[in-house]
């Protein structure tokens, strides 16, 4: 779907790079989670991936088109789209349903087609009795739905989500993800999560893991959370029932590698008592 | 002496059709030096309540009386905010002066200190939140990082050294490195200047880990007030009002409810480690 080559960037006046050397292939239908600390170039990639940026040295590819071509620009901001992290930024019109409109709209989709999309992107995110409503009235996870039900009304081939659950409280957060989940395994949309919490990542198909500037680690949220040490060195946070299994096992327990949620701690734990 | 909240109300658009109570029959002391967390869901009234701590609201009915200032009352209200530092949410926005000492500065100009000694406060509070004054005073706030202008920001409050540091999400958008520093940082501001802490955080394993007492809100009223360890180690109750718990509860709870014997209250993982090792007979007898 997106291929990255050997991606370098920088950005005007800056010292260093913010991204080197990234090559990354994006499967069509995969739900890949990219996390790192600021600065760490994640949200530089995303803004790669519709060619709001353009590499310095390197390319990007969606789907063959390479997005320093110009004339490609508008074909693929309508296969990528980006969600950002405040809500509040992105909502246009007072009211739900014009807002969910106003992508469509712009690129000139028939009125009639743009209202089963609207009907069906606000059904998508779970929004549908909220579309007379006014977005400023809506809660900060709300609005964020609203913001994704845009998104969807534009029927992207691939949904970004740049740290768009970041200024969210926890139920907000799961609302999110949940939402992002269905789309994934109903609609088959390609989704990449920039994310800063490790929970969020062990949900996806495929962990990315930047670290200043450049991709240090690729694989499933199994592959990933393994590597403790490394993820520690780069001084990120490793889910906390990976830590918890690690000093179990330093003990002496023998549990899987592969725990990273509190239900496979919950499951490793009764089946190595039941083996006792 | 304490922050003393008694029987707090608040409503909103009060004599309106759509008047509704924020906040009712809040009783709640914030002791001298202590970490108060609070928690709660978004519209619980966690951010109606915090206001006022400093007065920024006055209560429907109801008292708050700082060090036995009547925040109601304008003559008490002007000496009680002086011992009530607020930090909100995302305060980097509010930056606005040319050099970060300036910024840092202009609270205690603004209460009628002279120049000089306000900039000296300035570099003093600046070295309390981890920015070397030497650094960053002539750096303009704009070409700070995000976790270093909310440091810059948090810096702008100590220098007025409040004697209690009252924070609405201080960590809320900042990546697990980030978040730590600042948790870090109210800590050795608590141990530098003996200040209390009140802390409104969405993180339960960052409140698990550093709050002394949490508080949880839940429409409008307090449905617990206790130690971290009473209050974490009844997780049942937090997640019936629909409030995250620490993992290391949520994983207490699974294995209970799997008829695994482990205690319902445990909520940190040091303890946890214990209780497993013990189960799974590998001794848990480690220091």
């Amino acid at each position: 779907m997106i291929d990255i080559e050997n991606v370098t960037f920088q950005y005007e006046d800056a010292v260093e790079p913010a991204l080197r050397d990234v090559s990354l292939h994006i499967k069509k239908g995969e739900f890949l989670a990219v996390v790192g600390h600021n600065g760490s170039g994640k949200s530089t990639l995303a803004r790669h991936l519709n060619a709001l940026l353009l590499p310095t040295n390197g390319a990007v590819r969606v789907e063959g088109m390479n997005t320093k071509d110009e004339e490609n620009t508008l074909p693929i901001r309508q296969k990528v789209g980006i969600v950002f992290q405040n809500p509040d930024n992105q909502i246009v019109t007072t009211v739900v349903e014009e807002d969910v409109a106003f992508g469509p709209e712009n690129i000139g989709v028939p009125p009639e087609e743009i209202r089963k999309r609207v009907d069906n992107a606000l059904l998508a995110v779970g929004m549908e009795e909220f579309a007379a409503r006014a977005p400023h009235m809506l809660s900060g996870g709300q609005k964020q739905r609203i913001a994704i039900a845009g998104m969807i009304a534009m029927e992207p081939e691939v949904l970004v989500l740049d740290e768009a659950t970041a200024m969210l409280d926890p139920k907000g957060r799961r609302d999110i993800l949940s939402v992002v989940s269905k789309l994934h395994r109903k609609k088959g949309i390609t989704v990449v999560m920039i994310t800063q919490y490790m929970e969020e990542a062990t949900a996806a198909d495929r962990v990315a893991v930047m670290s200043g500037g450049r991709l240090i680690l690729c694989g499933t949220p199994e592959e990933v959370f393994r590597e403790t040490e490394l993820l520690r060195q780069h001084r990120l946070d490793v889910p906390a029932m990976t830590e918890l299994k690690e000093r179990l096992n330093a003990a002496g327990a023998e549990l899987p590698d592969t725990i990273l949620t509190v239900e496979d701690m919950a499951d490793a734990i009764c089946r190595s008592l039941l083996k006792n | 002496m304490p922050i003393v909240v008694e029987k707090l109300k608040h409503s909103y658009m009060e004599g309106s059709s759509l008047a509704h109570d924020a906040l009712r029959d809040i009783d709640l002391t914030v002791h001298d030096g202590e970490f108060l967390g609070l928690i709660g869901h978004t519209g619980s009234g966690k951010s109606t309540f915090v206001q006022h701590l400093n007065g920024l609201l006055q209560p429907t009915s109801g008292t708050v009386t700082v060090d036995g200032f009547n925040m109601a009352d304008k003559k008490q209200r002007v000496q009680g905010r002086r011992l009530v530092g607020m930090v909100f949410q995302y305060p980097e926005y509010q930056l606005f002066e040319e050099t970060v000492q300036r910024d840092v500065a202009y609270g205690v100009k603004n209460m009628g200190m002279g120049e000089k000694e306000a900039l000296e406060r300035a570099d003093e509070a600046m070295a309390l939140v981890g920015l070397d004054p030497v650094k960053f005073r002539d750096k303009s706030p704009f070409e700070l990082s995000g976790g270093e202008k909310r440091r810059a920001a948090l810096a702008g409050i100590i220098v007025m050294r409040p004697k209690y540091l009252v924070l609405d999400e201080p960590m809320a958008g900042l990546d697990p490195l980030g978040r730590h520093a600042i948790l870090d940082t109210i800590d050795s501001l608590r141990e530098t200047l003996g200040c209390a802490v009140v802390m409104v955080s969405h993180s339960m394993d960052d409140m698990a880990d550093r709050a002394e007492r949490i508080a949880v809100l839940a429409k409008g009223r307090l449905i617990r007030v206790g130690t971290t360890a009473e209050v974490f180690g009844d997780a049942k109750t937090l997640i019936d009002n629909g409030l995250d718990v620490p993992q290391v509860s949520r994983l207490a709870l699974m294995l209970r409810e799997r008829g695994v014997d482990v205690p319902s209250t445990i909520f940190d993982m040091d303890e946890m480690e214990l209780a497993l090792l013990r189960l799974l007979g590998k001794g848990g007898e480690k220091q």
